[in-house]
């Protein structure tokens, strides 16, 4: 009964993960380039929230949780214009560079902001909980779940109900055919970044409620989480981030009740599994050359 | 004068850092397993020397060929993945040899105290270089050496036909497999070569700061590894010299010195943003690189 | 090319900076030279330790300096760097100050930083081989159990833990007889926390009649804690330890109050008695106990606190220990009746590092610091508990009632 109730833990929590996942996946499904800068940006995005949030007390928790999505979609095309509008296409690893440069950059903005302490920050009702026989489940768990699970819903609608994800998608699959086609490379990259950070920035807050706390620890904490996700899920996939999270979540919480210390290792494990058993990720089509 | 020998073996650790991650960046593989190999340098030649009382002239060495056997053998594996796949499939490898180091205890008594490493708690008293009396500019002196022999191995490599051979994987596997290049055995002696200049650097580390532990050697170190030599340009291995001085010497001993401490990692960052915005080949890019070697070598056709 | 001809030349420039030596006044000024963390995680650390030196040096002036061996009064001067909380720029700070006229440092703020520094410092004094710095450290905030014992030219005025908790748990035997069992939880990859409980709570409490229900625990940069609060919920003990810093103490006591884990008392790590504390989690924290090695309970705190926090930093157990140790080297310095002269840089360090090491006792803020063979500290202490988002002294041993 622990272990599903670890479980039940593991999957509503890897919701989280999989917005963060997402995130990289999108990205790199459209300009296959990593931008390591996207997790940073998306708790700096939660800590503009709670500066926010500080300044007018009181400010509804939604309103918390969409000022930190936009500010991070802000933060995203920052980062599009300083890691990887100016630099050649051809230098993989200098956008790369860049992205690390904004990663530091955007943790010690975050340190400065919070001087190194951890912060409180609002969670979703915090007294609420829900008992199913011996199960117990945190409701702003259910909240999470939920909020992501709409936001990805709204993601593939844009995705492929309008023109710009038709753009964006094109754009993924021939940037040249559809530079071709009247389609701006430069404004569909830029979307794609605003897009994932948006979502990142959701996740960010969300992962700060739920926790009632802000720290500068968690960026390169999300990053490497956000990264096993991404390659587990396989690389430009939606659904296989999304199943990935979960999977993350779940066998993190699952290991939990037995080692903390072992947890990560199992989930490093977990990773060599998928890359050896199947490594093109959970619905990745391999491509032989990237 | 003794600061500035410290500087130097700062600066001469992590140019050798730098070039390990150097050799295996040329093959095109982005790779963030260096810090583990340097781990396990660290480890296993303070080891040798403060618990068995080896020469370091001995424990370098063997360090070095440790780390070179645990990377060749991770050669293999890695050969399966690339690009993002790698950077993760390395990362998590690198993690797992730090949780290795973090739950790694071994002490023996030694006189009235206990040495060896100590789990969380790290490896103390690795003072193997000050027992011997050797002062600042001696140690400084030691690690350069290494720096130098290691540079200049890398640079005949560069200009032989290893170093061809290398970079032609790096810049398209295809074409280099379809000229009878050995792909397998090309990586995993860039990941063998890179893995043991990293117990090198290790072994140092562990020998000039007198005390290791796990958290020294995460995906921060990792990072830092091969952003010298991006940040230096592939094209030379003086690229990756001039990253060392530029972060170690310049930003993170000297701004402070100038502008106070606190803004440092802002600027940090924003200036790795902007020189590869500005040289998104590297400060030494191939341009600057020939012109370079013009100046050592007498090019054949001028 | 231009642009590396200018790079190198600025690198050069920059070396050359390094080299350049200070130019000595005609006022006598004695350097003490601080470091810690004033980036990164723990930069609160740094920031705080910088203005309680400062507060101190302010003082010092202010009464006319230090007197020196010929009777001459020399000014403090009070530097402050930051070492990122990494190893080598620990080392490479030192190194700088070895070569250049600071007298003597405090710091650092972080353990791992304090280790390889110390073994860097030469091991024993007698040992005319051993070419280790000959330069005396006096920390103030590194932590961990034992380190001053590396090199005899390290010295700490820290907390120690161990009498800490020993205190704490026989206090409670006697006042709160009704407390019977325990819970550990701590973060397991980080060394202090860890041994917070393994070494200190854990062996404290079974001595004083408490008995030990089980242990728990995470990572320092975790965020859900479901899993072990529920295992704290099931073995429901009277009493629950969490030897943390102040983010995941926070996490976890957030995680007990929705699921409603209520032990009769939550007992805290030492660094965690600060405001950091109280920003993330007054509430669910209240009614927590820890042992600090300060609090403003007398007028002589209350002051130095008013002094720190004007110099923008808030006064807790480890800034006070820099303002503390700034003013014993003060009398060191002045016991030790060093000539403050360039020329007898090298013996001046040599005088103070004895001094300091022929200190029996020291005036704290709290009262008498009694000073340890091994060069650590054993200092007053207080037990605060959480209430209303301060912390609140609850026993002053000095004040039995």
């Amino acid at each position: 009964m622990v272990l599903v109730q670890a479980i039940i833990d593991g999957i509503l929590v890897g919701t989280t993960y999989a917005l963060i996942g997402i995130g990289f996946t999108l990205i790199f499904g459209v300009m296959h380039k990593l931008n390591l800068a996207f997790a940073a940006a998306s708790i700096a995005g939660a800590f503009a929230s709670l500066v926010a949030w500080q300044h007018f007390k009181d400010l509804p928790v939604p309103l918390v949780f969409l000022i930190s999505a936009a500010a991070a979609g802000v933060l995203g095309y920052l980062i599009y214009l300083t890691c990887f509008r100016f630099i050649p296409l051809k230098s993989p690893l200098a956008t790369l560079m860049a992205t690390v440069g904004m990663l530091i950059f955007l943790e010690e903005i975050v340190t400065h902001v919070s001087d190194g302490k951890a912060q409180n920050y609002p969670g979703m009702l915090p007294d609420a909980r829900w008992t199913l026989g011996p199960l117990d489940i945190r409701v702003d768990y259910i909240l999470v779940f939920a909020i992501s699970v709409a936001a990805m819903l709204l993601l593939l609608a844009l995705l492929y109900r309008t023109r710009l994800g038709i753009a964006t998608r094109a754009v993924a699959q021939q940037p040249v055919a559809a530079q071709l086609c009247g389609i701006s490379l430069d404004r569909t990259n830029a979307a794609t970044f605003v897009m994932s950070g948006v979502l990142g920035g959701l996740a960010g807050a969300m992962i700060g409620s739920s926790a009632e706390l802000l720290s500068n620890l968690l960026p390169l904490q999300l990053t490497v989480k956000g990264l096993i996700v991404t390659v587990i899920g396989g690389l430009g996939s939606i659904p296989g981030a999304i199943v990935a999270g979960l999977l993350v979540g779940a066998v993190e919480k699952g290991v939990e009740t037995w080692s903390v210390l072992a947890r990560d290792l199992c989930v490093m494990l977990l990773i060599f599994v998928f890359l050896v058993a199947k490594p093109a990720g959970i619905f990745g089509k391999l491509n032989v050359r990237d | 004068m003794d600061y500035l020998y410290g500087l130097a073996q700062t600066i001469g650790v992590h140019t050798i850092i730098g070039l390990s991650a150097y050799v295996v960046l040329q093959t095109g593989q982005v790779t963030m397993a260096q810090a583990a190999f340097y781990a396990v340098g660290a480890y296993v030649s303070a080891m040798l020397t403060t618990l068995w009382g080896l020469n370091i002239l001995i424990a370098i060495p063997v360090a070095a060929l440790v780390a070179m056997v645990l990377a060749g053998l991770a050669g293999f594996p890695a050969l399966r993945f690339k690009g993002l796949m790698l950077v993760v499939a390395t990362m998590a490898l690198g993690e797992a040899v730090r949780e290795f180091f973090f739950n790694f205890d071994y002490q023996i008594a030694k006189g009235d105290l206990k040495v060896g490493p100590a789990g969380a708690e790290g490896f103390r008293q690795i003072r193997y270089f000050y027992e011997r009396g050797w002062t600042t500019a001696e140690v400084a002196a030691f690690i350069w050496m290494f720096v130098i022999g290691i540079m200049a191995l890398l640079w005949w490599m560069d200009r032989s036909r290893i170093g061809a051979v290398l970079r032609a994987v790096g810049e398209d596997e295809l074409a280099a497999q379809s000229v009878g290049i050995n792909l397998t055995a090309v990586k995993v002696s860039a990941f063998a070569i890179g893995g043991a200049i990293a117990g090198v650097g290790g072994a140092l580390y562990a020998h000039y700061t007198t005390h290791v532990e796990h958290t020294a050697f995460g995906v921060l170190m990792a990072t830092f590894a091969i952003a010298y030599p991006i940040l230096g340009g592939l094209s030379s291995v003086f690229g990756t010299l001039i990253a060392v001085v530029f972060i170690q010497g310049l930003l993170i001993q000297w701004l402070p010195i100038l502008i106070g401490g606190e803004l440092r990692n802002l600027l940090f960052g924003l200036l790795i943003l902007l020189a590869m915005n500005l040289r998104p080949r590297g400060l030494i890019d191939p341009r600057v690189a020939r012109t370079l070697r013009g100046l050592f070598v007498r090019s054949p056709n001028a | 090319m231009k642009k590396s001809a200018l790079f190198l030349g600025a690198c050069a420039l920059a070396l050359a900076g390094f080299a350049a030596a200070p130019a000595s006044s005609q006022q006598r000024v004695i350097k003490i030279a601080g470091f810690g963390a004033k980036t990164g995680p723990v930069r609160s650390f740094g920031v705080n330790s910088e203005a309680a030196m400062r507060a101190a040096a302010a003082e010092i002036n202010a009464k006319g300096g230090i007197k020196l061996a010929d009777g001459k009064m020399a000014k403090v001067e009070v530097t402050f760097d930051d070492d990122r909380c990494q190893a080598e720029d620990g080392i490479n700070l030192v190194r700088r100050y070895a070569s250049s006229d600071v007298l003597v440092a405090v710091g650092p703020t972080c353990s791992n930083v304090a280790e390889p520094l110390f073994g860097i410092l030469q091991k024993k004094v007698s040992d005319e081989k051993d070419s280790g710095l000959r330069f005396p450290i006096f920390t103030d905030v590194a932590v961990k159990a034992g380190l001053a014992q590396i090199s005899e030219w390290a010295f700490r005025n820290t907390p120690n833990e161990p009498l800490l908790y020993d205190a704490l748990f026989k206090y409670l035997q006697a006042k709160r007889p009704e407390l019977k069992t325990i819970m550990g939880g701590k973060e397991g990859d980080f060394a202090h926390s860890k041994a917070g409980w393994d070494a200190v709570m854990k062996v404290a409490a079974p001595k004083y009649g408490m008995n030990i229900v089980g242990e728990v625990e995470w990572k320092l940069t975790d965020t859900t804690f479901t899993t072990q609060v529920r295992e704290m919920k099931a073995k429901n003990p009277d009493v629950i330890a969490i030897a943390a810093h102040p983010f995941t103490l926070c996490g976890v006591v957030k995680e007990m109050a929705r699921q409603g884990v209520k032990p009769k008392l939550i007992i805290g790590l030492t660094s965690s008695s600060s405001m950091e504390t109280m920003e993330g989690c007054a509430r669910q924290v209240e009614g927590a106990i820890i042992p600090t090695t300060f609090a403003p309970v007398n007028p002589e705190a209350k002051r130095v606190a008013g002094l720190i926090a004007k110099q923008k930093g808030s006064a807790d157990l480890h800034s006070t220990a820099a303002w503390e140790n700034v003013i014993i080297l003060k009398s060191v310095i002045e016991a030790a009746k060093i000539d403050g002269k360039p020329e007898t840089l090298a013996a001046d360090r040599r005088k103070v590092r004895d001094a300091l090491a022929a200190l029996k006792e020291t005036q704290g803020l709290l009262g008498v610091t009694k000073r340890t063979e091994d060069r650590e500290a054993i200092k007053p202490f207080v037990f605060v508990t959480a209430k209303g988002g301060n912390w609140v002294v609850s026993y002053d041993p000095t004040k039995p009632n």
